[in-house]
């Protein structure tokens, strides 16, 4: 019995020696490294830094532009929280009784497994000026009033970018409500539905409640999303005009790799970290503890 | 009768709207692509070319470039030995902490959680110097390191097949006298092969899809993979979106293909690795 036990130890310990060597080498170094970055001035390849403490973090808060890319940031994430109801219904849709739904299912999940870049470009020219074919439906419908330049006013670019992650990302949350449906039990369904209950109660009182969970999950799949975004400005803006569609993620990557000031985009870093650990948290404890009181009363 | 007819009228037009979104940017960049220089201006961008006009040469272009090819071979590498690794390194991973206790087991569940929590590309501005300093700089190295230690959604699709598999299996191969490795490695691991193929589709999806890591860290010609590769031919095509177009389809065809014929596996693994405890 002991040298089973012993054969054990070995087990775990020969097992999980390389997954942890990774995990602590190329997660948890780096994330501790940020700490110590963000407290010098290093520029990414000299051999000498200094110290200088607090002064990227004070830096960082007086810069403007990172505070506009950040509120370009919450510009995704509104989108995201709109976009929910929207795929929850879709969801129920694609579960109830419809011809075609596995093909429905297919498309509605579709955008999420294209390339990022291909489908950044692909709009780039959907939106595109000269001869673009956004502006070409417009003019099916009579409403040239209504071209603008979609990806060079500062005012709109933002949007438009917002709409196009809405695009790639809203049929993954079709898909993760539909298996929270999915996982529902038919006969309490059934015997709702013997009580006299319509689709609309159905879906509000037993539907809604139970799928609430994973609304939580979307919920900091959307914050965490939105904070990080990256590859749809960077290829069909570069963050332009200006800061106009620049985002957190955008800013502090230039930072580092364009600017050569791994200081500062350390801070940045550092201060992404924290805003997706507190806000998990804080899902965690309030908003779930709401969720769980309300289903309980 | 007559009420569930037109229920049914509305939702079928609800989802051909949704198709229509869906397909609009991918069906236009193809039509793009069939179109000469002159079509691209005289032509609607939502029409196609009246058929004698339609063109190959944006195509030729593309699949004419050498570089496409080594595109191919290097997210072919990248992708093999990566996934490789993430599946031997996930499973065992998953396995022994959804089955055994042991000390330090809520220390190391908290680092990985931790690990899935700490946002990735952020990270690469410490990331950089580790890999530089480990001369993987410019070399398939560097993203297949990358792969195999940082996305971990793996472990939240393994350990909840896992948990499925009855306890019972491992006791009696234990005492039929089978060591630890040889219970994982022909009972466990082979048991796993469903997961393990959402796991390979999933994360190839993944990979091919990356451009950040390869743009980052293998900036030579040589080491272009299929998304990069895209974005030096769109920078050579600046202004002469017929031929980008072309480029843009034969991109994202593979994933598409992929997609097509693994839904299943797909669909399976997206639900599972949402799902935490």
């Amino acid at each position: 019995m002991k040298s089973l036990e012993r054969q054990k130890r070995i087990f775990i310990a020969v097992s999980l020696a390389v997954p942890m060597i990774l995990l602590v080498g190329f997660i948890m170094v780096p994330a501790f490294d940020l700490f110590r970055m963000s407290l010098t001035d290093w520029d990414g390849y000299s051999e000498s830094w200094n110290w200088i403490w607090l002064e990227n973090y004070i830096s960082m808060m007086k810069n403007e532009n990172l505070w506009l890319s950040l509120k370009n940031n919450a510009v995704y994430f509104f989108g995201h929280l709109l976009f929910i109801p929207i795929e929850l219904l879709f969801a129920v849709l694609l579960t109830s009784k419809l011809r075609a739904a596995k093909f429905y299912k297919t498309m509605v999940f579709m955008p999420y497994i294209i390339n990022g870049v291909a489908i950044s470009y692909a709009f780039s020219y959907f939106f595109s000026p000269i001869n673009g074919a956004f502006d070409a439906i417009l003019g099916m419908f009579h409403l040239e009033a209504l071209i603008q330049n979609w990806l060079s006013d500062p005012k709109l670019v933002n949007f438009v970018l917002t709409a196009v992650s809405l695009w790639r990302f809203s049929g993954y949350h079709v898909i993760l409500f539909m298996a929270a449906l999915q996982s529902l039990p038919q006969d309490v369904q059934e015997a709702a539905q013997v009580d006299g209950a319509d689709t609309w109660q159905l879906f509000r009182y037993i539907q809604i409640p139970s799928i609430m969970l994973m609304v939580d999950f979307v919920l900091f799949d959307n914050i965490r999303g939105a904070l990080q975004v990256f590859d749809i400005p960077y290829v069909m803006t570069s963050g332009g005009p200006g800061y106009a569609s620049s985002t957190f993620t955008l800013y502090t990557i230039d930072t580092a790799f364009k600017y050569s000031n791994f200081g500062l985009a350390s801070t940045m870093a550092v201060a992404i970290m924290a805003m997706i650990v507190i806000i998990y948290l804080v899902q965690n404890k309030i908003i779930h503890g709401l969720v769980l009181r309300r289903d309980r009363a | 009768m007559k009420r569930s007819t037109v229920t049914q009228a509305l939702k079928q037009l609800v989802c051909i709207g949704m198709v229509l979104v869906v397909l609009a940017p991918i069906v236009l960049t193809l039509f793009a692509a069939f179109k000469t220089k002159a079509d691209m201006v005289n032509t609607s961008p939502l029409l196609l070319p009246p058929m004698e006009r339609i063109t190959m040469e944006n195509f030729q272009k593309v699949l004419g470039d050498k570089y496409l090819l080594v595109g191919f071979k290097n997210t072919g590498i990248i992708l093999v030995v990566s996934i490789f690794f993430n599946v031997i390194f996930g499973t065992i991973t998953a396995f022994i902490l959804e089955r055994f206790e042991f000390r330090m087991k809520k220390v190391i569940l908290a680092l990985f959680f931790l690990g899935m929590l700490i946002p990735s590309f952020v990270t690469e501005i410490a990331r950089f110097k580790i890999i530089n300093g480990l001369g993987l700089y410019n070399t398939l190295g560097a993203p297949i390191v990358i792969y195999v230690a940082s996305d971990l959604m793996q472990l939240y699709i393994y350990r909840q097949f896992i948990s499925t598999i009855p306890r019972s299996l491992d006791e009696s191969a234990l005492l039929d006298g089978c060591s630890y490795f040889g219970l994982f490695g022909r009972i466990i691991l082979p048991l796993l092969a469903p997961a393990t193929a959402t796991v390979i589709i999933i994360k190839a999806i993944t990979i091919i899809n990356d451009m950040y890591i390869p743009y980052l860290y293998m900036p030579k010609n040589k080491l272009r993979t299929l998304t990069t590769f895209l974005m030096n031919f769109a920078n050579a095509q600046q202004g002469s979106w017929q031929k980008l177009a072309a480029g843009i389809i034969v991109i994202m065809l593979p994933t598409i293909v992929i997609y097509v014929f693994f839904q299943k596996y797909i669909l399976a693994g997206v639900a599972a690795g949402a799902v935490k405890e």
